[in-house]
């Protein structure tokens, strides 16, 4: 298998910058060769004028190549030209000076003959061995010694003549061909270091500097040709190729590569064709056994996500990417290039991420001269305005409209135009500043934080423990509560009837209430229901310890949701605030009762599958409208171990901005740590309450579709009761122009919200991005991690409407759109024909869509996962950043025995040790233990064969025991010390939900299978494909009329 | 005469099924331009969707009861479709998502608005029609 290429870290941004020019020949190519030639009519300056005729000669048949072939076609008509291969007859001139074909010393090296073909002698001999199809089997397999007499370029001419029968790998006329190339395919690419060596370094010796001299421009990619090949090089040659002429600089496909690297010696433009895209090469014949694909060398996220940093310069001012991300950063200019793009095009915004510390956002006062807005776009004062006319005036970004400068606001221009105050103003400076709002920006006085607790007592609340765990983890953080001494709270309880309880602060114990007329709930107290936590400090505790007693004999099995939930909106709608759900029992009386609709096995497959997703009552999506029109965010904890209709329940958080936590089949034993984490977590993060969102872009862009876990309260005003650093919102643009003028657009996220101290703040991101008119540097500046948060989204929409394997197919089909628009780029101008090519930036991306498959919520049908689980994570990825959807997506994978082993191995050094392997099955050793870890959970799978010693240290006595009943704690050995240190690590780096760790042994089913085997994203599991097979139908359908 | 009169009281549910479904559309464009937040735009729209689909169900009937069974076949297509949303509990605009919807209701209500109108211009027609056959005998 040929070779891939992905992005290695040496040359990245670099041939952008240093070749801008040279690229855009390229990008918007068409791809047959005549339009081709006018195209690059540009380009010819970079090349040296005596490089020109050689490539008109070039041995290509007509259609290769053409991107660099400054000659019109009509050249072809050369009569040496017409048949290729009958070309080779004579060995015209010695000109093969440019190819890297040094043996044949006996030719004049010289600069002078540029025949019409290139390289002819050189390649007789080979042809007599090779040209047959079957014989580049050996060829690859023995690529180093034997071949290393006939240079890289000798491939070129033999394969012109084989190779139209030869390329298409996937026609089963070839059978012999076809199996062995690709195998042939893959061999090439390890030998190909040796090769380099021992052939090159011969040549050189005698050929001399003339020969080398054409090649030492195009190093860079161009392995064979290569007179010193770096080491750092070499190795990447090993397993991951770079860029197209690399790739495959020996196989099949090579020739065109080649010929371009030898015919151009232009530095750029060789750099630029290297970073232009990746490809693999998927050689494999239907019913193949071997796959010809090396899966050990397909590109693998491993790193986990790494924000675009490739921004060209001039966007240094942009906000942090864990503010706002685009799915492109750059913006097409046209609506026929946004056909084009077949993936989202838009933005996923995060707006109170978690900064790391010295990166906060800073606050800023404006006293005296107020907010310094846009008059008519309303957009906030940022690094990207100009100020003019000797700083009295200021044009904005967005608009372009001339404002004035208050004059509190002025200061005097310098020289070069940029305010002598500028290093004093964080907002000419920094992307991400928050204005503290006066007045006018509040139609009420900023609200307290306020924290309301409903809670579910029937009995199976009560046998789960669950109760207890609430009680005890509200009373530990009631200390944390963000907003002292402002914090309000209140409680109410629920089964059969509601109970209220009055918290006055002049009790000692809290006076409950029951109202068990559920039709016309009322609230039996006007306030004391809800009151201040400082002043009522006492009755608080006092109520949370007494509340797990106080029903631990309650029988009551019905739960009265609806009314409870009522109640709670009541009490509640004067302020807003956040609203605590523990559920347990499927509500059953009042209003919003829900049916027993079931997982029904039949519906799934069927048109109707769809509708065991969707909220049954209306009810609870008119409830979450009326919280978010009162200021009141919703968490759903839910608990219950029977089906509980999640997708009814669940909408309460959706639509507030909140979040849903599931906790299956919650016992207290075994799940208290996770619920009582993420509970504290969830009362003491720092919490922007009332908030409204609004993202501003320029002219001739719109914001039209968002997609998260909110509600709209107007076209583009995205309204958040509650919202936090764990919580992202995602958001299509769409053009309004035809045709974008400007050249640069910018984008401008506002929060307003009220901060836990009682102010009222705006938040405000602002990010730019260029307008491009190329469709190859669209698919360049993508960001993988951005797209795959929105497909999430978009899928998951999808889900409420449509059959799950609709919404996988219909995931599937957009990866290949965009993969086969990017081959339309490329293809034919470089004869790629077998090879899935993609841009650098998108390597990872049928990864992901692979791996979103399998996600909860679009895997499988009835069986795979149990319809409320499925739910509820779709609930959750709906709200995820990027960053942490990626790690669900693809957990990672470590092995951890070595580092167990190793004597004095501290946790630190464990960062480094740390490496993330292979989802897949081959990647577990039966002599290892390994730790899996999604963000959500960590797994420890115990090999069969682990040495006992190991277990024995990490399990102590219970190492023989079935391991599902084997809790992991600390042992007084060093091994279980350094294990808990370690997990301990894994935690703090993801804190916002707590993994609880499951062990697992080998074998062990089904444990093993549903906990780690069927997550393994890469491994063909129950009808799914795997990572090879997957890449292989995107593959053979990208070729579909492609 | 009576025919006339038959010809009046349609007239009188034809207008008010248009007026109400322009009722909507204004409150759909109002929300679309920011006049108006979701809530009341949902809730002026729910409000008169009952009153709609049975007001035309009476035009519907009218129709038959009037003999014009022409008119009362162009509108059973439009009541049918009216039933179905109903039965699937569609009907109603849904305040969480109505932004996302907004395009395909507006869309909706406008090919009603002009089924309507046609039925408007084809009665009005058969309407002068009768009038001057009644003269002419």
């Amino acid at each position: 298998m040929g070779t891939e290429n992905p992005g290695r870290p040496s040359f990245p941004a670099t041939p952008f910058a240093a070749a801008p020019p040279t690229m855009t020949p390229f990008s918007n190519s068409g791809s047959v060769v005549g339009s081709e030639a006018s195209n690059l009519r540009p380009m010819r300056p970079t090349v040296p004028p005596n490089t020109s005729p050689p490539m008109t000669a070039g041995p290509a048949g007509s259609g290769e190549s053409p991107a660099f072939r400054p000659a019109p076609p009509t050249r072809y008509n050369d009569p040496s030209l017409p048949t290729p291969p009958s070309s080779y007859g004579p060995p015209a001139a010695g000109t093969f000076n440019r190819f890297p074909t040094p043996p044949f010393g006996s030719m004049p090296p010289g600069p002078p003959a540029r025949a019409p073909v290139v390289g002819q002698p050189p390649f007789q001999p080979p042809p007599s061995q090779v040209s047959p199809p079957l014989s580049f089997r050996p060829q690859g397999q023995i690529p180093g010694v034997p071949m290393g007499s006939p240079p890289p370029g000798v491939n070129t001419p033999q394969i012109d003549s084989s190779f139209p029968a030869s390329r298409p790998n996937f026609q089963p006329s070839f059978p012999p061909t076809v199996s062995g190339y690709p195998a042939a395919g893959a061999s090439s690419q390890l030998p190909l270091p040796g090769y380099v060596k021992q052939s090159n370094a011969p040549f050189q010796a005698p050929q001399g500097p003339p020969v080398q001299s054409p090649f030492q421009a195009p190093p860079v990619g161009y392995a064979p040709s290569a007179p010193t090949p770096s080491p750092q090089f070499l190795s990447q040659q090993g397993g991951l190729a770079q860029a197209p002429p690399v790739a495959s600089p020996y196989g099949l496909h090579s020739r065109d590569q080649i010929q371009h690297s030898s015919t151009m010696p232009p530095m750029g433009a060789m750099q630029g064709l290297i970073e232009d895209f990746s490809s693999l090469s998927i050689g494999s014949v239907p019913g193949s056994i071997d796959p010809g694909v090396d899966s050990k060398s397909l590109p693998r996220p491993l790193e986990g996500d790494v924000e675009p940093n490739s921004l060209p310069e001039g966007y240094s001012l942009n906000c942090n990417p864990r503010y706002l991300r685009l799915t492109t950063n750059a913006i097409p200019n046209s609506q026929s290039l946004v056909s084009r793009w077949h993936l989202p095009l838009g933005a996923v915004v995060c707006p109170l991420a978690q900064a790391p510390q010295g990166e906060e956002v800073s606050v800023l006062n404006f006293v005296s001269s107020g907010i310094i807005r846009c008059r008519r776009c309303r957009t906030y004062v940022n690094p990207f305005v100009t100020f003019t006319d000797s700083g009295r005036k200021w044009r904005c970004n967005i608009c372009a409209l001339l404002n004035d400068v208050p004059g509190d606001y002025f200061a005097h221009l310098d020289a070069t135009g940029r305010r002598v105050d500028l290093d004093q103003r964080p907002e000419l400076t920094k992307g991400s500043v928050e204005f503290v709002a006066p007045t006018e920006y509040m139609v009420r006085p900023p609200m307290p934080p306020l924290y309301f607790f409903l809670i579910d007592v029937s009995i199976s609340a009560v046998r789960s423990g669950m109760i207890e765990v609430v009680a005890k983890t509200i009373k530990s953080c009631l200390d944390d509560l963000p907003g002292f001494p402002r914090t309000q709270i209140g409680f109410i309880t629920y089964d059969s009837t509601v109970h209220f309880y009055n918290m006055k602060s002049s009790l000692t114990q809290p006076q409950m209430m029951v109202v068990s007329d559920l039709d016309d709930i009322f609230i039996p107290l006007p306030d004391d229901l809800l009151v201040n936590l400082s002043e009522s400090r006492t009755v608080v505790e006092a109520f949370l310890d007494s509340l797990p007693t106080m029903f631990q004999d309650n029988l009551n099995m019905e739960s009265a949701f609806g009314p409870a939930l009522k109640a709670a909106f009541m009490v509640m709608s004067q302020l807003g605030g956040k609203l605590l759900i523990f559920q347990n029992t499927m509500p059953s009386l009042g209003v919003g009762r829900l049916k027993l609709r079931g997982d029904d096995p039949r519906a799934y497959g069927t048109d109707k599958e769809y509708s065991l997703r969707v909220p049954e009552d209306p009810f609870y999506k008119q409830m979450a409208a009326d919280f978010t029109k009162y200021q009141i965010g919703v968490n759903v904890y839910a608990f219950s171990d029977k089906y509980s209709d999640l997708a009814s329940i669940g909408t309460l958080a959706k639509y507030t901005g909140g979040q849903l936590y599931y906790y299956p089949s919650f016992q207290a034993a075994n799940h208290s740590e996770k619920l009582s984490h993420e509970l504290t977590r969830d009362l003491t993060r720092e919490t922007a309450w009332e908030a409204v969102m609004r993202i501003r872009c320029g002219k001739g862009i719109r914001f039209t579709s968002y997609h998260g876990n909110f509600m709209l309260r107007s076209t583009d005003l995205v309204a958040l009761p509650a919202v936090d650093c764990d919580k992202a919102y995602a958001m299509q643009l769409s053009l309004e122009e035809t045709l974008l003028t400007n050249q640069t657009v910018y984008f401008q996220v506002a929060l307003l919200y009220t901060a836990s101290c009682g102010e009222r703040r705006i938040r405000v991101h602002t990010a730019a991005a260029p307008v491009v008119s190329d469709l190859g540097e669209m698919y360049r500046q993508a960001d993988t991690g951005a797209i795959v948060s929105m497909l999430s989204r978009l899928a998951i929409e999808k889900t409420m409407s449509s059959k799950l394997e609709d919404v996988r197919s219909n995931v599937h089909l957009r990866i290949v759109k965009a993969l086969r628009e990017y081959r339309n780029l490329y293809a034919v101008q470089h004869r790629l024909g077998g090879r899935l090519i993609y841009p650098e930036s998108l390597k990872f991306l049928p990864l992901y869509g692979l791996a979103l498959c399998k996600s909860t919520p679009l895997r499988g049908g009835y069986s795979d996962v149990p319809l409320d689980e499925r739910c509820a994570a779709g609930f959750t990825m709906m709200a995820l950043p990027v960053k942490k959807l990626l790690k669900l997506l693809y957990p990672s994978l470590v092995q951890l025995d070595d580092y167990l082993l190793k004597p004095s191995a501290s946790a630190d050094e464990f960062r480094k040790v740390m490496k993330r392997l292979p989802l897949t099955a081959d990647s577990l050793d039966s002599r290892g233990l390994y730790v899996y870890d999604d963000g959500l959970q960590i797994v420890l799978w115990f090999g069969r064969m682990l040495s006992p010693d190991i277990a024995m240290n990490l399990l102590g006595p219970d190492a023989a025991a079935e391991l599902s009943r084997v809790t992991l704690m600390e042992r007084e050995t060093e091994m279980s010390r350094r294990l808990m240190g370690l997990l301990k690590k894994l935690r703090e780096s993801d804190p916002s939900y707590h993994q609880l760790c499951h062990l697992v042994r080998q074998g062990e089913q089904p444990r093993e299978g549903f906990m780690v085997l069927t997550k393994l994203v890469e491994d063909q599991t129950g009808g799914t494909n795997g990572y090879v097979d997957w890449l292989i139908q995107l593959h053979r359908q990208v070729q579909q009329n492609a | 005469m009576w025919s006339l009169y038959g010809w009046l009281f349609n007239f009188i549910f034809l207008i008010a099924v248009i007026s109400i479904i322009g009722y909507e559309l204004m409150c759909l464009t109002d929300l679309e331009f920011d006049y108006i937040n979701p809530y009341d735009s949902a809730r002026r729209i729910n409000m008169v969707v009952l009153p709609e689909y049975i007001t035309q169900a009476v035009l519907c009937l009218s129709f038959l009861l009037t003999g014009h069974w022409v008119l009362c076949l162009i509108s059973v297509p439009y009541l049918y479709f009216n039933l179905t949303l109903y039965l699937q509990r569609k009907h109603l605009v849904d305040v969480t998502e109505i932004y996302n919807q907004l395009s395909r209701e507006k869309s909706q209500r406008l090919f009603k608005l002009g089924y309507l109108v046609i039925l408007l211009v084809l009665s009005l027609f058969w309407l002068l029609w009768t009038i001057a056959g009644e003269e002419f005998d």
